[in-house]
């Protein structure tokens, strides 16, 4: 069976028995590491950014004129919708139900895929208004937070990947695997759920 | 089950060394403190490359900058020149370990050690080269002054690919690892390395702000993340030394 | 294992070093080598005046500079055949000499692009050829890692017949140290540690060139012994 070859990850895998075995952090521990110091890390994009709006606060209200809230908006209800189908998906796993897990984790992928194909409309339609990352301050902070948050974004769509080989493959599925993938994911979705409104509502 | 050796036994088989085990590796891996801290001791102390000065300063404030500092700025570069050699063995006892790991082949651990070859030059050495021709006269052209200043900093701060590709072959490596050599949180940080990077690309547009080659997030942040990756790294190189079964032919 | 490819890679040296030694001798810039002190105006003549030997010399390191690498190589290939703990000094014996290159590299780009304008403002000239010399003397650090990561694996190559004799880990040390002055001529415009200087340049290229030439005899020879001991039949 796959899970026995790899010893170094038994350890991960002592959760993955016992459907409804929910007392237990999710994911493996480093994954936590990760999330937290990307939130450590996070905290200081954002902060230089509300110094910045403070010190430059017409421009910056001016420059957020030119964003499309509604594609910003868009984009929102699409990655909160790929976490549900995550979610549902790790729900499933839990369940031995791995086929549904697996497509679950498509959607999700899908989803996610979208989120960058509407984040590259909207770059596209600001680039060709003449905003570059070298226009103004509100726009350097601009592409880079949505720029940062997409490579997490597409980064995501490999650990989604590797989420649905694991679910698609022959033998029961590594909960723990599924679980970490979700964590990050849900993280993601996190992120942007702070830079929408820092970015495109933020008076 | 116990831990089978990475590779086929080479044609000569490790000997019992009587004295330390692995020095070859211990060697290699006190070179990584010792580097680090000449390294800090030349880029902070000596030369005040670190925290850089700002891309905004006129000529004039370049000129002084370089002229107060041109001995010692010097001094700095000599230390440099005859240390940096010292990063080659950190790659040495990294590709031996990354070998060891099994369902990552050595690819990833050549790649590895590529990516640091080429970095030294633009992501290193170059920098100083540019502060020692412009400390060495002080009668040059203050415009190209000014060039040297830009080309030392710009190239330190901002040469992005070598140590993408490092972090990245490394992460890669560490996630596909069945045996844990390294531990998996020690790639998820070498995925903020990645950012760090990411995150210093508009420093070759801004002269000032965060994301100068000064800026908070370009540099500051940025060489945090770093250090502390360092410090992991360098620990964990020594767990992974210290708890190699001694039956196991490395290669 | 046939020892072939490894032999080709070693007479590559006497090959291609003595194209290096004949653009050596061309470059009008090394009998006696250019001083640190000359103004800018007389750096600019001296390219201006001598842009057909410089331009040759010159073309002949860029195109044989980095040949000796290959040879670097074979060395890298017998130190995985010492017994080692481990191959670690192999690896950062390979990752020096792939460094070390790339300033060599460096420097024949300042000298070629010097003197593709001879007419540039006699400033910038004097910029590339303060660059050309820092980056051809200066940097031996990585030097210093190859011989050093050598010496010490032929210290710890504890089987009945080494790879290497002893001395030859004696000889790498004593070759490096030699070259070390080299590094301070970033500091000195006159005297012996100046780019022209006796221990700067004679001294280190002098060292260089004996020490790739003795080498090439050590690694010959142990690539002979490999012959025999594995029955190869090249």
């Amino acid at each position: 069976m796959a899970n026995t070859t790899n010893p170094g990850l038994r350890a991960c895998t002592q959760g993955i028995s016992i459907p409804g075995d929910t007392a237990h952090l999710p994911g493996d521990s480093s994954i936590w590491v990760f999330v937290i110091g990307e939130m450590v890390t996070f905290s200081c994009y954002f902060a230089a950014y509300l110094f910045d709006h403070r010190q430059l606060h017409d421009v910056f209200l001016q420059s957020q004129g030119y964003l499309s809230p509604n594609l910003g908006a868009l984009n929102t209800l699409v990655l909160l919708t790929s976490s549900l189908f995550v979610a549902l998906s790790v729900h499933a796993t839990r369940a031995g139900d791995s086929g549904v897990a697996a497509r679950f984790v498509g959607l999700g992928g899908a989803c996610g895929a979208g989120f960058a194909c509407i984040k590259g409309v909207e770059w596209h339609s600001e680039l060709a208004k003449g905003f570059t990352l070298g226009t103004n301050k509100f726009f350097m902070h601009y592409y880079m937070l949505t720029g940062v948050h997409l490579f997490h974004v597409l980064l995501g769509l490999v650990f989604l990947g590797i989420m649905w080989r694991e679910l698609s493959g022959p033998g029961s599925p590594r909960v723990r695997l599924v679980e970490t993938g979700a964590t990050y994911w849900h993280m993601v979705d996190f992120l942007w759920i702070i830079i929408f409104p820092l970015l495109y509502l933020l008076r | 089950m116990t831990d089978t050796p990475a590779m086929a036994a080479p044609a000569i088989q490790a000997p019992d060394l009587t004295r330390t085990k692995n020095l070859d590796q211990w060697i290699c891996w006190w070179s990584i403190p010792v580097f680090y801290n000449l390294f800090g001791i030349v880029f902070v102390y000596l030369a005040r490359l670190m925290p850089p000065p700002s891309p905004g300063l006129t000529t004039d404030q370049i000129i002084h900058f370089i002229r107060s500092n041109a001995t010692h700025l010097q001094i700095a570069i000599v230390t440099l020149s005859l240390s940096l050699g010292l990063a080659s063995l950190s790659s040495g006892i990294i590709v031996v370990q990354m070998r060891r790991m099994k369902g990552a082949g050595p690819a990833l651990a050549y790649a590895y050690l590529a990516a640091l070859a080429v970095a030294a030059l633009p992501g290193c050495l170059f920098c100083g080269l540019m502060f020692a021709l412009a400390a060495f006269r002080p009668d040059r052209d203050p415009a190209l002054v000014v060039l040297l200043y830009d080309m030392g900093l710009l190239s330190f701060v901002g040469s992005l690919g070598c140590f993408i590709v490092q972090y990245m072959v490394f992460a890669i490596a560490i996630f596909l690892d069945e045996r844990e050599i390294f531990p998996k949180w020690l790639g998820y940080m070498s995925i903020w390395g990645v950012v760090t990077e990411l995150l210093a690309i508009p420093i070759w547009i801004f002269r000032s702000g965060p994301y100068a080659w000064n800026g908070l997030i370009s540099f500051y942040l940025g060489t945090i993340i770093f250090v502390v990756w360092e410090f992991c790294l360098v620990v964990s190189l020594y767990k992974a030394i210290k708890t190699q079964p001694s039956q196991e032919v490395l290669a | 294992m046939n020892t072939t490819d490894q032999r080709i890679c070693l007479w590559l040296v006497p090959g291609f070093g003595a194209l290096l030694m004949l653009a050596f001798c061309i470059f009008p810039g090394f009998f006696p080598p250019l001083s640190p002190t000359l103004s800018a105006e007389e750096v600019a003549t001296f390219y201006r005046n001598n842009v057909g030997p410089i331009r040759a010399s010159m073309l002949i390191c860029n195109v044989c500079g980095v040949a000796f690498i290959p040879f670097f190589m074979v060395i890298v290939v017998q130190m995985q055949r010492m017994a080692n703990p481990s191959r670690a000094f192999a690896y950062s014996y390979l990752s020096a000499a792939a460094s070390g290159a790339t300033l060599f590299a460096l420097a024949d780009l300042a000298w070629l692009i010097a003197a593709f304008r001879p007419e540039r403002d006699p400033q910038l000239t004097m910029l590339l050829n303060d660059l050309a010399w820092m980056a051809f003397v200066t940097p031996v650090g990585f030097i210093l890692a190859q011989n050093l990561s050598l010496a010490l694996g032929i210290y710890m190559d504890a089987q009945p017949r080494p790879v290497f004799p002893r001395w030859v880990g004696h000889f790498n040390i004593a070759a490096a140290l030699l070259m070390t002055p080299g590094a301070f001529a970033l500091m000195f415009m006159t005297g012996p540690l100046a780019w022209d200087g006796a221990l700067a340049f004679w001294l280190r290229v002098g060292s260089y060139a004996l020490y790739l030439a003795v080498m090439f005899f050590v690694v010959r020879a142990a690539i002979d012994r490999q012959a025999v001991e594995e029955g190869a039949t090249a």
